[in-house]
């Protein structure tokens, strides 16, 4: 019995020394239930509308309170420029574009919402419609003080349009995320695993013993996988087009180009921070689970496997500035939403600004052997 | 000392607070097989690297073939040949391909096959290094080193953890080395193979050469002083033995 517990003690002294499987059996599965846990996926999913409110008064501010809901969310309202909002529905970011008029609230005249729909979207466009009508009735006769059992003729009225959305739903979606991800699993664990083990068996240091010097062969070997990274990108994206059966923005040759530059800075992105992980690593046993820890939280917070809009706002706050989140919505922009690297924003500014911060760690931390 | 090779005046190096290397000066002879011996942490390795131009030297000059380490450290790694202790290569490339691969880190062509065949292992040409033994593996090391055709080969520790027959073979290697034309500078800490290799061999301790002398040299003055060993040694030692019951033979 003594020797038995103490063999016991034994191996789980082993067992707890080793991060790495700590890391699979209680961190990972911790993380995905509680990332999973925060997502709304049952209940009522509020249709998302983008609203451009030209009016700016209180009534118009009351408006889209009313149509948010107060305790229980009826519609997820985001605001923004009329190109912005129609170039959202036109996407499947939204369900419907809503313009509320200069007039809107203005005594004596007859305001007119402008609602436009995606025609894919029918369920939707009822409940948003639905929703628009007893809200501004509501309104209406709180305004005019008309007693609840009068029906009255409505005096904001709203007026309906569809268009046909171009996005390519889920699975368009998803197809670009995934192909970001992969960049990142392929720049920080390729990079972590090759480069802590030539560290750790002593190629680095033989290397620096030649005239040319490891400085070269690094150099070579993150040529080799910027190179990876790229094809990596256009086999996902056309096999993930084929087998799924979506049109990506592939048509437009430019396309490619961008796709290119994109994944380039990607790469650049994850490779340093391989390299930043494997400078302070001492072991392969050190960096495998750090590089985990790193990629495995934005795997699931960038955007990839869903959309940030089903996640509490308090998450997305800060996981919108996430690397993976501009370099997913970078690649989703151009494959999906017809934009091309010269209209890309924020993410080329968010991918550069991380590019500078993780090189320069990366400089920091590097050690040859 | 008539065209030393290389030439060590006064190399000082300290890590934290312990002198890894106190003081140390000697020359090195053209086409002398010169030994480092001393015990693990005297500071042989260090001493090594500052030569090899792979680490800096506190205080302290080194001259190898008339270039100045310190102010030319990659002139210096074109013209040496290096065995690291540990000597790792790359597992998914063939032995040829190595081979080529350092070649051109030296920015010279050679027949893969040819360098290989000085070191007998043509015939595992196709082979992964993982695959190959510990005296293979040794042996690919001292064959990469010799891809520029080295004036100088330094070898640190080239046959710790190989088995009699496997050291055998290292010595002849090194041997010919030697007779084709190259300066050796190996550590190590096998008295039998200073005895058996060295022209001249240098005790280190705690950073600070001891004794430097040929092997015979330093037994001799060993024995002036009226040194006895507690036991009289045969004719034949237990290497003998083992030799002569396993064969000469490689194993691998």
């Amino acid at each position: 019995m003594k020797i038995y517990l103490a063999l016991t003690v034994v191996s789980l002294k082993m067992y707890f020394r080793n991060r790495q499987a700590l890391f699979w059996a209680l961190f990972f599965p911790l993380l995905v239930m509680l990332i999973f846990g925060m997502m709304n996926f049952d209940g009522y999913n509020a249709p998302s509308v983008a609203i451009h409110d030209e009016s700016e008064s209180e009534a118009s501010r009351n408006l889209i309170k009313a149509l948010q809901g107060d305790e229980e969310e009826v519609l997820k309202v985001s605001t923004g420029t009329p190109e912005e909002i129609l170039h959202d529905l036109e996407f499947g970011e939204s369900r419907a574009a809503i313009i509320i008029p200069k007039n809107y609230g203005v005594p004596g005249e007859l305001a007119v919402l402008q609602v436009t729909y995606d025609e894919r979207y029918a369920q939707e466009r009822a409940v948003i419609s639905t929703v628009l009508k007893q809200v501004t009735d509501g309104l209406f006769k709180e305004y005019a003080a008309v007693p609840d059992e009068y029906l009255v003729e409505n005096s904001i009225n709203v007026n309906e349009s569809l268009i046909q959305g171009q996005g390519q739903g889920f699975k368009g979606w998803l197809i670009p995320g995934i192909a970001a991800m992969a960049i990142m699993q392929t720049g920080l664990f390729t990079v972590v695993f090759s480069l802590v083990r030539f560290k750790s068996q002593g190629v680095l240091r033989r290397l620096k013993a030649t005239p040319i010097g490891a400085a070269h062969f690094l150099a070579g070997q993150l040529t080799t996988k910027a190179i990876v990274v790229v094809l990596q990108t256009y086999v996902l994206i056309i096999v993930g087009a084929l087998a799924l059966g979506v049109s990506v923005n592939t048509g437009r040759l430019g396309a490619w180009f961008d796709l290119t530059v994109l994944a380039l800075l990607g790469g650049a992105l994850f490779i340093a921070m391989g390299l930043a992980i494997s400078g302070w690593a001492k072991s392969e046993e050190t960096a495998a689970p750090m590089a985990n820890v790193i990629s495995m939280p934005m795997m699931f917070l960038s955007g990839v496997f869903f959309p940030l809009s089903v996640m509490p706002e308090w998450l997305t706050r800060w996981s919108q500035y996430l690397p993976l989140t501009y370099l997913a919505d970078g690649m989703r922009a151009i494959t999906v939403e017809g934009a091309t690297v010269t209209t890309l924003g924020d993410e080329l500014i968010g991918l550069t600004l991380w590019i500078l911060v993780v090189f320069t760690i990366a400089t920091k931390t590097f050690r040859w052997e | 000392m008539i065209d030393p090779v290389i030439i060590a005046n006064d190399i000082r190096k300290k890590y934290e607070d312990i002198d890894a290397v106190n003081g140390i000066s000697f020359q090195v002879r053209r086409g002398e097989i010169f030994g480092m011996l001393g015990p693990n942490g005297a500071g042989k390795t260090t001493t090594v690297e500052i030569l090899e131009g792979m680490r800096n030297a506190d205080s302290g000059e080194a001259v190898i073939d008339g270039i100045n380490v310190k102010k030319d450290p990659t002139a210096v790694k074109s013209i040496i040949g290096v065995q690291l202790q540990q000597n790792a290569f790359f597992d998914n490339l063939k032995l040829s391909e190595i081979v080529g691969m350092y070649a051109q880190l030296y920015e010279t062509k050679v027949d893969p096959i040819e360098v290989l065949s000085r070191v007998g292992l043509e015939g595992r040409k196709n082979s992964k290094y993982a695959q190959l033994s510990g005296g293979q593996k040794q042996r690919l090391s001292i064959a990469v080193a010799l891809v520029n055709d080295p004036v100088i080969l330094f070898l640190d520790e080239p046959t710790t953890g190989l088995d009699p027959q496997a050291r055998r073979q290292v010595w002849a290697l090194v041997k010919k080395i030697r007779d084709d034309g190259a300066t050796i500078v190996l550590t190590t800490h096998y008295m039998e193979e200073a005895e058996e290799l060295c022209d001249r061999i240098a005790v280190i301790e705690s950073g600070k050469i001891i004794a430097i002398d040929t092997p015979n040299a330093l037994i001799d003055q060993l024995l002036a002083t009226g040194f006895k060993p507690e036991k009289r040694l045969r004719e034949a030692t237990l290497d003998d033995v083992f030799l002569n019951l396993t064969g000469r033979d490689l194993r691998d």
